[in-house]
């Protein structure tokens, strides 16, 4: 796995949060989650300084961002890979699909490519297994994949990714 | 009795528009097939063609297999409703409504009656078609025929009508009797008595209260709660609020909703935001006493937190482990006040019981499970998608008349799992099982919220055992011994059987450890988590054994176990297997049976997946 640079930390930021959570019980998961939608992923550094500002433990901040699957210490691809492994996408070969991204891309499931653009994330039930298997990236959904049509998917993200970042 | 329930819902929605109709089904199911794409196609085409319609982005009907999905209603006619639409197809149902007045016959399935519109000739009716025959749709009856995004579309379809009978006519205890009457039971799989959960909870002292709904739908294969907040979210609210009028006028309730759907958050927080818009949230409810407002709580990957002590624990901030009962959540729930917490479907059929009473909601179903219950269908099946039946349907019927059987023809069924990683393999000698709580649980799995996977000889056992185990294991939180280090053992045990190191007294240290780990652990995760071994092994011990002592996977799943082998009488000579071979150690020539040269196979199963004789083994 590529070593990935952390991200400086905005102060404003965390301390406007602060103000609209802080003053009301049970909220660290919520702020978290605010943290993840800016950074993509919660840096150490966020997470000090709301346990300071907020006088929360250290330990009690960690007890809550590691025990949940969906929070990150780490920043991840622009463009995370989740194919669903649940039941029925089980029996009808999720576990192809994964291998596929592994071979093409070179990564284990929870890495990033060295680029940053792909993140594989294997992930529990999404609720289309009538449709399986599938797969989200960004909230879109796609059903009735094939290792070739996952091949073909992340082509089209990669050309995605290319016609954006050219100057227009 | 479809047609009944329909009739009953009476589709004014299409009455009252003098407009032709396009529905295009847009929840996730839809979406993951193209719905996006076909509705920006669909808007295309009405410009050009110069068309005087109303596009409307309706949820899941229930045939995920058939998406995308679209309706048309032209004034005064049924309803057609066309399956796996692609823009060349679209084009031709747009000529055949919008030029020669006619259907695309081509890609019709059913019509759906719209009352005292002119039915086409040549088109069965919905409830004439087998999937939905024998569907008696109550608690999904709005979910794709209506926009989810319209609070006018909901309360066209009797959508807070049962919230202004209560609040002018019922007292709170009336409204309990009503629910007790119905027989309702916790629809998320507990099947706790709702009527009973919210008298305990209305009996507990204390002026503050509060109501949750989990939406915490976890158990892989199963999509009813999504369905439903993707395509009724207006439902779940009402019901909410009519538990919060019950209960003791609790002014808060939380939906605490998986991450996983961001498309129901979505909707879910428009429905509150129009909700509110109408006081049917907020302050004094339609000039009532009763204040209630909504706030969704989103997950954040985490299957215990559907457990609801753990849900709580989450939806307070905290790590989500569960805590010990008693106390009840009934009792000391939410900032340790007395709450009471139901599943999405339960409070989605509320409102239905308020306006059909509680006798009319109890004559469907059976003796102990009343009332009618969704399922998603899932697995080896032609007709995959959302389903709802009268509680005690038997599972032959499910399987084979609606889901229309196997889908691959030659691959017989081999077993159904039912309830997800806390449920059980049901194979053919209970088909005739009938599907509710009780029988269930007598047949060795558990109904739990509706994940019905069917699986076909193709799939091996010991391989699904294991999945499901591995889930429990990763999911468990760690709290208890038991559920902890037993579920590790218990998983390294199956996956060294299917290694094809299995070893004698295997099987009875896995039945040992599964009756500890249930008598053992903390809730109903650990409870449950060895509930899919004990089941197969009870009815597929022969397979587990052909693992164990002949090193044989009879579903040819195990990689391990697969040894690469044509077997002559069963190869049909048609060549499937030979361009798929990525090494090119498959040969066949016409007319030739294939052979596979095992010094350069990489084993990477793709002619076993290819065949489709089962003939490599």
């Amino acid at each position: 796995m590529s070593q990935t640079k952390h991200i400086e930390v905005d102060q404003d930021f965390i301390e406007n949060l602060c103000d609209e959570f802080g003053n009301r019980e049970g909220t660290v998961v919520q702020i978290l989650q605010r943290i993840q939608e800016k950074y993509g992923y919660v840096p150490a550094d966020a997470l000090d300084m709301i346990g300071e500002y907020l006088e929360i433990p250290k330990s009690k901040m960690y007890g809550v961002l590691t025990f949940y699957s969906q929070f990150y210490r780490e920043p991840r691809g622009k463009y995370v890979l989740k194919i669903c492994v649940g039941t029925a996408c089980h029996v009808r070969g999720a576990g192809l699909l994964v291998d596929k991204v592994k071979e093409e891309l070179k990564i284990e499931p929870g890495e990033n490519t060295e680029d940053m653009l792909f993140t594989l994330e294997p992930v529990s039930c999404l609720g289309s297994c009538a449709l399986a298997p599938m797969a989200m990236v960004t909230d879109t959904a796609y059903g009735k994949l094939s290792p070739d049509k996952m091949l073909g998917l992340i082509k089209d993200l990669e050309s995605e990714h290319l016609s954006a970042s050219e100057p227009a | 009795m479809l047609t009944e329930v329909l009739e009953d819902s009476s589709l004014q929605l299409e009455e009252r528009s003098s407009l032709p109709v396009i529905h295009i089904g847009m929840a996730t199911c839809g979406l993951a097939s193209g719905a996006k794409a076909l509705h920006e196609l669909i808007l295309k085409e009405v410009a050009s063609r110069n068309l005087a319609v109303k596009v409307v982005p309706t949820g899941c009907i229930g045939m995920c297999h058939n998406e995308p999905l679209v309706d048309i209603t032209m004034p005064g006619k049924n309803r057609v409703s066309y399956r796996n639409v692609k823009p060349n197809t679209l084009t031709q149902i747009l000529d055949a409504h919008f030029n020669k007045n006619e259907f695309a016959k081509k890609y019709a399935v059913c019509q759906i009656p719209v009352p005292g519109a002119e039915p086409f000739a040549g088109l069965p009716l919905m409830q004439e078609i087998p999937f939905f025959k024998g569907q008696v749709k109550i608690v999904s009856k709005r979910c794709g025929m209506i926009d989810p995004l319209s609070i006018d579309d909901y309360i066209a379809m009797d959508g807070y009508a049962a919230l202004r009978k209560v609040l002018s006519s019922m007292t709170p205890e009336q409204v309990i009797d009503e629910v007790t009457k119905s027989g309702l039971r916790g629809r998320g799989g507990g099947g706790f008595p709702t009527g009973v959960k919210w008298n305990l909870t209305r009996k507990a002292p204390g002026p503050e209260k509060y109501v949750v709904c989990n939406a915490d739908e976890g158990d892989p294969g199963a999509f009813m709660d999504r369905s439903v907040l993707e395509g009724d979210p207006h439902s779940v609210i009402e019901g909410m609020i009519l538990a919060a009028f019950a209960v003791g006028h609790a002014r808060k309730g939380y939906i605490y909703c998986r991450a996983e759907y961001p498309l129901a958050i979505k909707r879910l927080q428009k429905a509150i935001n129009d909700a509110r818009e109408r006081n049917f949230l907020g302050d004094n409810i339609l000039g009532s006493d009763l204040s209630f407002d909504l706030e969704i709580k989103e997950g954040a990957g985490a299957y215990v937190c559907g457990e609801e002590t753990a849900l709580l624990a989450s939806l307070m901030g905290e790590r989500g482990m569960p805590w010990p009962k008693p106390p009840f959540p009934a009792q000391k729930g939410v900032w340790g006040k007395p709450s009471v917490i139901n599943n999405v479907e339960t409070l989605a059929n509320i409102g239905h019981i308020i306006l059909g009473g509680g006798e009319w909601y109890a004559s469907y179903g059976s003796e102990k499970t009343k009332g009618t219950k969704t399922f998603a269908l899932t697995g080896s099946i032609k007709n995959t998608g959302l389903i709802e039946v009268p509680a005690g349907t038997p599972l032959r019927e499910i399987v084979f008349s609606i889901g229309g059987g196997m889908v691959e023809k030659k691959i017989p069924f081999k077993a159904a799992q039912l309830g997800g990683p806390s449920g059980g393999c049901i194979p053919t000698s209970g088909l005739d099982t009938p599907v509710d709580f009780e029988n269930v649980v007598s047949a060795g799995a558990i109904m739990g919220s509706g994940g019905i996977v069917v699986m076909d000889e193709a799939a091996c056992i010991v391989d699904t055992a294991k999945f499901f185990l591995k889930f429990t294991q990763d999911e468990s939180c760690g709290e208890c011994t038991p559920c902890r280090v037993g579920s590790k053992i218990m998983l390294d045990i199956l996956t060294r059987i299917t290694e094809g190191k299995g070893q004698e007294g295997d099987l009875d240290e896995l039945v040992r450890l599964s009756m500890y780990i249930k008598s053992n652990s903390l809730c109903g995760l650990g409870g449950a988590a060895p509930n899919p071994v004990l089941s197969t092994i009870r009815y597929f011990r022969e397979e587990y054994e052909a693992h164990i002592r002949d090193k044989r996977c009879p579903g040819t799943v195990c990689n391990d176990l697969i040894k690469y082998v044509v077997i002559e009488e069963d190869c049909t000579t048609c060549g499937l297997c030979e361009p798929v071979c990525p090494s090119g150690s498959v040969t066949w020539e016409k007319g030739e049976v294939a052979h596979i040269d095992l010094t350069t196979c990489i084993r990477c199963k793709a002619c076993v997946d290819a065949c489709k004789f089962r003939a490599i083994i």
